[in-house]
C-alpha cells in the first residue's frame, strides 16, 4: 500500500507531464495563449512537487513569480506581437532536429544523475537549507546589505517605468 | 556593526531621494535649482570622502562591505565623475523632460558605483552592478521622443540582461564549488579551488558579466550603438563611472579573490586586451559621428586596461588604476565639449564641430585636452597611463610570446588613435568648410565642470606621482587579509602594510 505522499507525488508529476505536453503539442488548439495557460498549470503542478520536498519557500516563489509575474509578461508579449503567422506554421525540419538534440542531451544528463543518485535518507538533511526559516535568517543577517540595496534598485526601476511610460511629459 | 563606514554611500542615496522629493516643491520655472542642490551636495560629500578616506579602514556586514585603499581611491574618482556630470546637466535642466528624476538617477547610479567599489562579496558585487546597469537602462533611453535614444536603451537592456544572466549563473557555480561568495574566504581556499573546473567556469562566466560592463571583446558590440544613441550627458557618465566600476570590480576579483589564477592565466587578459585594442582602433577610423567614435575609443581603452591585468603584477594593477583615474578626467573633458556642441547643434557629426575653435574657445580647449590625452600625447594623463601600462607589460617580455604581440598591438593602437582623434581636432581648428560661425554661449556651471576635468587631466599628466602612489597602495592593500573577524585597523598599520 503506497503512502499518501507517494500518491500525491505521482499525481503532481503526472499532471506536470500532462500539462507540459499540452503546452507544447496541444492537438485541439494551436493558440499561443492556450499554450501559455497550460504552462501556468505545469508550473503550479511543479510547485506541488516542491511542497512534497518541504521546499515551501521555493513553492511559493514558483507560484508568485513564475505563474504570476513571468506568465503575465509572457501573455503581454503574446498579445502585443501578432502571432497569427505562428499559429498556421507547421514544424520545420531544423526546429525538430534542434529539439530532438536538446531533449537527448537533457535526458542523458538526467539519466546520469539518476544513476549516480544516493538513496533519499542520506541527503534529506541538506534539504533544510532551502526552507523559509533558514533562508529568511540568512537573508537578514549575512546578506542584509545586498538585500537592502535591492530596495533602491526596485525604486530605480519604478521611477524608470513611470518616466518611460508617462503619457505627457512636462 | 560599523555603519560609519557606509556614510558616503548612505548620504549619496539620501541625496538622490531628496532631489526626487524636492521636485514636488520647486516650481517648474526654476528646475536648475535641483541640479545646483544635487551638485553642491555631492561636492560636500566629495570633500568629506577625501577628508575621511585615510582613517577607518575596515569591514562591515560580516566582511561583505570593505573600506580599504582601493575603495577610497575609486570612490574619489566616482564622486568627481558624478559631480562633473551633474554640473554639466544644469545647462540642460529646461530641455531634459523629468530633470529631477535625471539628477536622482545619476545619484542612484553613483550609489551603485560606490557600493561596487567596496563590494567584497560576489552577491554585493552583483547587486551593485545591477543598480548601476538598471539605472543606465533608463538614463540611456531618457530622451524618449528621440527614436535613437529608445533604440539604444532597448539594445542596452537586452544585452545587459543577457550579461547579468551569465554573471549570476557564474556566481551560482562559484558558490556551489567554494561554498562561499566572500572574496576573502575564496582567496584563502583558492589554491585548491582553481583546480576545480566548476569553479573556473564560474569565474569565467563572472568575467563575461564584467566584460560586458567594460566593453571588452567579445562583449563590446553594444558600446558604439549605445554611446551614439544615448543623450551625450548619459554617455559621458556611462563611459566613465560605469566602465570604471567594472574595472574596479575586475581588479578586486583578479587581485584579491583569485590572484593565483590571474598570475597563471595572465596571457588570457593579454590576448583579450590585444583583440579589444585592435577592434576599437580599427573600427574607429571611418566614423563620422563623434559619439560613436568615443564608443570605439572606449573599447580600445578597455583593451589597454586589460593589458595591465595581463601583467598580473603589482606594477600592472597599479598602472590599471592610475590609467583609470586619468581616463575618467580625460573622457569627461572630451565629453563636455561634445555635450555642448550636441545640445547646440542637435548633431554629433564631425562637421558639427567645424570651426569650434572660433565659435567657443572654451569648448575647443576642453575637447582638445580630452582628445589629445586620449591619443596618448605627453604631458597629459592619457600618456602617463599608457606609459605605465606598457612598462608593466614590457617587464614580462620573455615569459610568453603573447607579451611581445600585445605590445606591438598596443603601439599600433596608439598610432591609429593619433589618426582618428586628431581628425576631430582638425575639424575643430582647421575646418574644410564652415557654414556657421556664431559663437556658442557657455554657462558658468559648464565652465566649472570644464575646469575640474581639464585640471584633473593636466595635473595627473604633469604630476603622476601622487596618483600612481595612490593606485599602488590600493593594489597592495588588496593582498592584505580582510577577514570579517578583523576589527577596523588603524590607518598607520594599513599604510605600512602597503609599503
Amino acid at each position: 500500500m503506497p503512502e499518501f505522499t507517494d500518491l500525491l507525488f505521482y499525481g503532481f508529476a503526472g499532471l506536470a507531464l500532462f500539462f507540459g505536453f499540452l503546452c507544447v503539442a496541444n492537438p485541439l488548439s494551436r493558440s499561443p495563449v492556450t499554450s501559455a495557460m497550460f504552462l501556468v498549470l505545469t508550473i503550479v503542478s511543479l510547485a506541488g512537487l516542491f511542497i512534497l520536498l518541504h521546499a515551501f519557500f521555493l513553492a511559493a516563489i514558483q507560484v508568485l513569480v513564475y505563474a504570476g509575474a513571468v506568465m503575465v509578461l509572457f501573455l503581454f508579449v503574446i498579445m502585443l506581437l501578432d502571432l497569427k503567422e505562428e499559429e498556421r506554421r507547421r514544424f520545420r525540419r531544423f526546429t525538430v532536429g534542434v529539439g530532438v538534440v536538446a531533449v537527448g542531451v537533457i535526458a542523458g544528463l538526467l539519466l546520469q544523475t539518476v544513476l549516480k543518485a544516493v538513496p533519499y535518507s542520506q541527503t534529506s538533511t541538506v534539504l533544510a537549507v532551502g526552507a523559509t526559516r533558514p533562508l529568511g535568517i540568512i537573508l537578514f543577517t549575512q546578506y542584509l546589505l545586498p538585500f537592502e540595496l535591492l530596495s533602491l534598485l526596485l525604486l530605480v526601476a519604478m521611477v524608470g517605468v513611470i518616466l518611460l511610460t508617462k503619457k505627457e511629459l512636462k | 556593526m560599523n555603519y560609519s563606514l557606509l556614510t558616503v554611500e548612505i548620504l549619496t542615496a539620501l541625496l538622490g531621494l531628496g532631489v526626487l522629493l524636492l521636485d514636488l516643491w520647486i516650481p517648474a520655472t526654476s528646475r536648475k535649482l535641483l541640479g545646483i542642490i544635487a551638485a553642491t551636495g555631492l561636492g560636500v560629500l566629495l570633500v568629506y570622502a577625501i577628508g575621511s578616506a585615510a582613517p577607518g579602514d575596515g569591514t562591515a556586514f560580516g566582511g561583505m562591505f570593505v573600506v580599504d585603499a582601493l575603495s577610497g581611491y575609486a570612490k574619489g574618482f566616482f564622486l568627481v565623475a558624478g559631480l562633473i556630470v551633474l554640473l554639466l546637466s544644469i545647462d540642460s535642466a529646461d530641455t531634459i523632460h523629468g530633470y529631477a528624476e535625471y539628477c536622482a538617477l545619476i545619484l542612484f547610479a553613483l550609489t551603485g558605483m560606490l557600493f561596487a567599489a567596496s563590494a567584497n562579496d560576489f552577491v554585493l558585487m552583483f547587486v551593485a552592478l545591477e543598480l548601476i546597469t538598471v539605472t543606465f537602462y533608463i538614463l540611456v533611453s531618457f530622451q524618449r521622443n528621440r527614436l535613437s535614444s529608445l533604440e539604444a536603451g532597448v539594445k542596452y537592456l537586452i544585452l545587459g540582461a543577457l550579461a547579468s544572466g551569465f554573471m549570476v549563473f557564474g556566481i551560482a557555480l562559484i558558490f556551489g564549488s567554494a561554498n562561499t561568495t566572500n572574496f576573502y574566504e575564496i582567496s584563502t581556499a583558492q589554491t585548491a579551488l582553481i583546480k576545480s573546473p566548476v569553479f573556473l567556469t564560474g569565474i569565467l562566466l563572472t568575467l563575461v558579466g564584467l566584460g560586458f560592463k567594460i566593453a571588452a571583446f567579445p562583449f563590446q558590440i553594444w558600446a558604439p550603438d549605445v554611446y551614439q544613441g544615448a543623450p551625450a550627458l548619459t554617455t559621458s557618465f556611462l563611459a566613465t563611472g560605469s566602465k570604471a566600476a567594472g574595472f574596479v570590480l575586475l581588479a578586486r576579483v583578479a587581485f584579491e579573490a583569485v590572484p593565483e589564477l590571474t598570475a597563471a592565466r595572465g596571457h588570457l587578459f593579454l590576448g583579450i586586451g590585444s583583440i579589444t585594442i585592435l577592434y576599437g582602433s580599427l573600427c574607429a577610423i571611418p566614423q563620422r559621428s563623434v559619439k560613436r567614435l568615443m564608443g570605439y575609443s572606449s573599447i580600445a581603452n578597455a583593451g589597454y586596461l586589460l593589458l595591465g591585468f595581463g601583467a598580473a603584477s603589482l606594477a600592472g594593477g597599479s598602472a590599471v588604476l592610475a590609467y583609470l583615474g586619468g581616463y575618467i578626467f580625460t573622457v569627461l573633458a572630451a565629453f563636455i565639449g561634445i555635450q555642448v556642441v550636441v545640445s547646440h547643434q542637435e548633431s554629433d557629426d564631425i562637421s558639427a564641430f567645424a570651426g569650434l575653435a572660433r565659435r567657443s574657445p572654451w569648448m575647443a580647449a576642453s575637447l582638445t585636452v580630452g582628445l589629445v590625452s586620449l591619443a596618448g600625447i605627453p604631458p597629459l594623463a592619457g600618456f602617463f597611463g599608457k606609459l605605465m601600462i606598457l612598462k608593466a607589460v614590457a617587464v614580462q617580455v620573455g615569459t610568453s610570446p603573447m607579451v611581445i604581440l600585445s605590445l606591438l598591438v598596443a603601439v599600433l593602437g596608439v598610432v591609429v588613435g593619433l589618426y582618428y582623434y586628431l581628425g576631430v581636432l582638425r575639424s575643430v581648428y582647421w575646418p574644410r568648410s564652415v557654414s556657421d560661425l556664431s559663437p556658442i554661449p557657455v554657462s558658468g556651471t559648464t565652465k566649472l565642470a570644464l575646469i575640474f576635468a581639464v585640471l584633473g587631466t593636466v595635473l595627473i599628466g604633469v604630476l603622476p606621482e601622487t596618483t600612481y602612489q595612490g593606485a599602488r597602495q590600493a593594489v597592495a592593500g588588496l593582498a592584505t587579509p580582510k577577514s570579517p573577524a578583523t576589527p577596523a585597523s588603524p590607518p598607520s598599520a594599513t599604510t605600512q602594510a602597503a609599503k
